[in-house]
């Protein structure tokens, strides 16, 4: 104990400019209030103003679409295992060209924390995070959202990537026809 | 055994181990994918690189393709072996296609985690890639072709272990392709395994294609329950459902592979007829009910005829510990008229496979290992799949095979087949134990004594038995010559196939009860009042359908505990829904006696693919999972008797009644299980029983085989096996054939006790002569042929024959 009254002494009390602290940190606070007083304030009046957030700023989740109008998600189950909260589940499945689609997509925006990590993960582009913040209800249930509700009509912040025109299993064109892609080689062929 | 240095640790190893293997007993793990355990290495993929300092080899090595010498001193971490591994990842990906999103290997691929593994994580090469188009191989497997890495392990699973023929390798250079020669299905029963050996996502399940990712599945390690012999499976769930089976590994057992049956089998518990709540008369009801209501029918009628009016009916599909707490449950209430199969020839031979088997079991590995194999009355790929591929490992040593059978046994390896008829494997079985040798005919006995010639020059060798054809008294013949065969410094082994997963383990519980013969002659006298039926059904169980339907018609009260739609769970007054194998946790005791643990990969519900109609989940909020009423059997059994017991209460209890079972309750799931105890059987004194046929006279002798798909209970429930159910038909010897005017491929018509129905014919030279084979075929007409049970006297006529 003795000790610790030592260590105090030595900090502050003979310290001859602990007077002068002592007023300033009295005076400071009041002058700063009083200049900011003139100043325009920050604060927004909400709802009645509304403020236009960046174009990365991350709220509201969508689905988008792909150059020719396809569903660019591809159900692969990255974004679910990307997100921490656990609120994506979806099933996927394969339609007649092949293509693998999402048969339902749900994501529960009431759980959903707007992390942004299920788009980093989104080898398609396909899930994006868009500035749309005012996103609230009273029934959890309608803050379930299934894949009619998240799909858009366009690219969203990329309206060139088509994943099938890159991948290799031949959706977008047929197989060894994209651009990046040798045609099929022949295997009956013995040439060297 | 030699004595090296990986990375400044020494270790000792058999000798004959490779460098890859012997670094891994270190713990050190080098990015490798040719090299497989069961599968060899071929220094294909050239991944495995290490640096070779000191010992009889120098240099950046392939180290699955040296053998672990004395004095090697080996770096794996220096800066040219790692170079070297990271370059030739670079180069495997070189042309792999930009797919992960749409692979269903993704997550569990072992070329993605290589390749991060080998360091490669940016793409350097911005060139063109190769492509390939794919085949079309059938209901099962997917082929992508642009994903191949050429490691073989595919063509060395399929050709190579599993014997197939239909698949290889095609092409050269830079078209190295593995395929068919033209689109199909791949016809091996064992195809399914080049889905689990492919490292990337070439080959992939199409039963599961595009379902799951591996983080979401829900996989536990299981026992197969298709058939006997106990194989190691890992089934995998998601949203209620199960969605695929793969191999598990037991070196005692399967090894690492599995046949398609067990693979694409699974979906017996997603039946959609599945009864998922308990019922009292044909109404559903809750649990307390449906428990108090059987309760009390059963106290009632023991007040009302004795104990004796209950009997029980176990099953060699459901758990060690529901048979047993159904013992003890018919034990205290008095009742001894308990059963643990509906078949009673099937039952008889477990008995003495669990009374007499002892330490002369043979294990799949023994099969593996053995130099010389005598089959006789088995037809392995319908009866036990697996088994037919321990014998080819062995045949590809160079093994001889001999088997002796009526029914055309094709297996994938060559084998010296002597057909006979099943009323000569008695004397068969008589010869080889020393009989007289003359009763066979000319040719047989020539045959039989070369057989008999190598059995005696074999160390290690090895009977094999079914009990469809020998029955309960041929396989206690077969014991009896093996004993005879082994002295004391050469076993000799022997393998019964036997009816189902816990054949072995009903036996042993069995011990001097009753069959179901007697059981069901009880019920037609009126003796029998109710029964009770675990997870089994005597209605297609037993080997008289018939009988059986007119018997279960008299009785008072049916029970039943199942997960499947069976016809005695429709038939039932009281129906108490249990769970599925993969919902279920317990002990199988396989036909060589070990002791499987299999542990529950996921609970019991509707699926969402049901629940949903293919769409998006319900948006409902329910306080219950829907259709999660199902049970586990033992829990049900044990609460009907007014017990709380935990599995390992009960298998205490068992361990305690039954001193077998010793070490029952230190189990753990994914070993090699445990053989059961040696005790000396009980005293004989079993009744005299016949074997299963005689000669009939004047006909044509009728016998129903199993089919690879089409017999097995829970394979009939399963819809994916459709595609390998084959249409009715039945086979005929050349010589029958031809005095009937009948040919191969040919409608005819079947006639006997049983009705008459049409199927195609199918001509098979060396069937002998007076005999005719039916596959058991749920389902179709051939239904209520059940193999096991002695012959049906038939006739065949060309359809015309039939009109007049
Ligand atoms: S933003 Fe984050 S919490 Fe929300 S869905 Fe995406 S990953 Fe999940
Ligand atoms: S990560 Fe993208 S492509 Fe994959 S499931 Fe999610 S939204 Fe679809
Ligand atoms: S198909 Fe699969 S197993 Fe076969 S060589 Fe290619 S990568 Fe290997
Ligand atoms: S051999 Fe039998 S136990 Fe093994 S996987 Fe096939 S059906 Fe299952
Ligand atoms: S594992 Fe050694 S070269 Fe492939």
């Amino acid at each position: 104990m003795a000790e610790g009254i030592d260590v105090y002494k030595r900090r502050y009390g003979q310290n001859p400019k602990s007077l002068w602290r002592d007023l300033k940190g009295t005076v400071e606070p009041f002058y700063v209030t009083l200049r900011n007083m003139f100043k325009k304030p920050v604060t927004y009046q909400y709802p009645e103003e509304k403020r236009t957030p960046y174009p990365r700023y991350r709220a509201r989740i969508v689905l988008t679409r792909d150059p020719e109008g396809g569903e660019r998600c591809v159900a692969c189950y990255l974004c679910s295992a990307a997100c921490p909260v656990d609120c994506i589940s979806m099933q996927s499945s394969e339609d007649e060209n092949g293509r693998r689609y999402a048969a339902w997509f749900r994501i529960n925006f009431s759980r959903c924390i707007y992390c942004g990590l299920c788009a980093e993960a989104c080898p398609t582009l396909a899930i994006q995070m868009t500035p749309f913040y005012e996103f609230s209800g009273r029934d959890p249930l309608k803050m379930v959202y299934e894949k009619e509700d998240l799909l858009i009509a366009d690219g969203g912040k990329d309206n060139e990537y088509n994943f099938y025109k890159h991948a290799g299993i031949g959706v977008a064109n047929p197989r060894g026809g994209n651009e990046d892609e040798y045609g099929p080689v022949d295997v009956r062929s013995n040439l060297p | 055994m030699p004595i090296l240095t990986i990375d400044n640790q020494q270790i000792e190893v058999l000798k004959g181990t490779n460098v890859l293997e012997a670094a891994k007993g270190l713990g050190i793990v080098i990015p490798h994918f040719c090299y497989h355990e069961a599968l060899g290495a071929v220094g294909a993929c050239r991944l495995c690189a290490m640096n070779f300092v000191e010992g009889p080899v120098k240099g950046i090595q392939m180290a699955c393709m040296i053998e672990a010498k004395d004095e090697m001193v080996i770096t794996t971490t220096d800066q040219a072996s790692q170079e070297m591994r990271a370059r030739v990842i670079e180069w495997l990906m070189m042309y792999h296609p930009h797919d992960c999103p749409v692979c269903d290997e993704g997550g569990e691929c072992q070329l993605q985690d290589m390749t991060i593994a080998g360091g490669h994580d940016i793409r350097r090469y911005g060139g063109k890639k190769r492509t390939y188009s794919n085949q079309d191989l059938g209901p099962f497997i997917c082929h992508e072709m642009n994903r191949c890495i050429q490691c073989y392990r595919c063509v060395r699973t399929y050709q190579d272990y599993c014997g197939g023929t239909d698949f290889g390798v095609l092409g050269t250079n830079q078209r190295v392709y593995f395929g068919r020669f033209r689109d199909g299905r791949l016809e091996s029963p064992f195809s399914g395994n080049i889905v689990d050996a492919c490292p990337t996502g070439v080959f992939t399940d199409r039963t599961f294609r595009y379902r799951t990712r591996y983080w979401d599945i829900e996989e536990a390690p299981s026992v197969c329950p298709h058939c006997s012999l106990g194989c190691a499976v890992i089934p995998g769930g998601r949203f209620r459902e199960l969605q695929r089976v793969r191999g598990g590994v037991n070196k005692q057992t399967n090894g690492f592979f599995i046949c398609d049956r067990a693979r694409f089998g699974g979906g017996y518990g997603n039946h959609p007829e599945r009864p998922r709540v308990p019922r009292v008369d044909g109404a559903q009801t809750t649990w307390p009910e449906a428990l108090r209501a059987l309760r009390k029918r059963i106290t009632d009628l023991v007040a009302r005829h004795g104990p004796g009016a209950v009997a029980f009916l176990g099953s060699p599909r459901a758990s060690l510990e529901a048979n047993y707490l159904l013992d003890s449950w018919a034990a205290s209430l008095g009742s001894r008229r308990i059963a643990f199969d509906s078949h009673w020839q099937h039952d008889r031979s477990a008995r003495v496979a669990a009374g007499k088997l002892g330490p002369r079991a043979a294990s799949l590995e023994d099969i593996r290992c053995s130099d010389f194999i005598l089959m006789i009355g088995v037809d392995p790929l319908n009866e036990a799949p697996m088994l037919a591929l321990a014998v080819r490992q062995a045949v590809r040593r160079g093994v001889r095979l001999a088997v002796i059978d009526p029914r055309p046994v094709t297996l994938p390896c060559a084998a010296a087949h002597l057909p006979l008829a099943p009323e000569a494997l008695p004397d068969v079985l008589e010869a080889l134990a020393g009989g007289d040798i003359r009763r066979l005919g000319r040719r047989e006995a020539v045959l039989l004594e070369g057989i008999l010639e190598q059995l005696r020059a074999a160390e290690r060798p090895v009977l094999i038995g079914g009990p469809d054809l020998l029955g309960a008294a041929g396989i206690e013949r077969l014991l009896d010559t093996a004993r005879l065969l082994a002295s004391e410094h050469r076993p000799c082994k022997v393998m019964t196939v036997l009816a189902g997963p816990n054949s072995f383990g009903c036996g042993v519980l069995a011990r001097q009860g009753p069959d179901f013969e007697a059981i069901l002659n009880g019920m037609l006298a009126g003796e029998i009042k109710a029964l009770v039926c675990l997870e089994s059904d005597p209605m297609t169980g037993s080997s008289d359908p018939a009988r059986t339907g007119m018997a279960l018609g008299k009785l008072e009260l049916l029970a039943a505990l199942d997960y499947l739609p069976t016809a005695a769970a429709h038939h039932a007054h009281l129906f108490l829904p249990t769970t599925a194998v993969p919902e279920s946790a317990g002990v199988y005791v396989n036909n060589e006696g070990r002791m499987l643990l299999f542990s529950s990969a996921m609970d019991p519900g509707t699926p969402i693919s049901v629940s949903g109609g293919g769409d998006h989940p319900p948006r409902t909020f329910l306080p219950a999972t829907p259709g999660s009423e199902p049970r586990p059997a033992w829990a049900t059994l044990g609460h009907l008797q007014g017990r709380r017991l935990s599995l390992r209460d009960i298998r205490q209890a068992i361990e305690m009644e039954h001193p077998n079972f010793a070490g029952l309750s230190s189990l753990t799931t994914g070993g090699e299980g445990k053989r059961i105890a040696d005790i000396s059987p009980p005293p004989e004194t079993a009744p005299e029983i016949p074997f299963p046929h005689s000669e009939g006279e004047g006909t044509l002798r009728l016998y129903a085989m199993e089919d690879f798909a089409g017999s097995g209970e829970l394979a009939g429930y399963a819809s994916a096996l459709a595609p390998l159910r084959p249409t009715p038909f039945v086979m005929l010897g050349a010589l029958d054939a031809k005095q009937r005017s009948l040919s191969d491929g040919q409608q005819v018509r079947l006639r006997s006790e049983l009705g008459g129905v049409g199927v195609a014919l199918r001509v098979v030279p060396d069937l002998p002569a007076g005999i005719a084979l039916v596959p058991r075929l749920r389902g179709t007409a051939l239904e209520s042929y059940v193999p096991g049970r002695g012959h049906y006297d038939c006739q065949i006529l060309s359809e015309d024959e039939e009109k007049t």
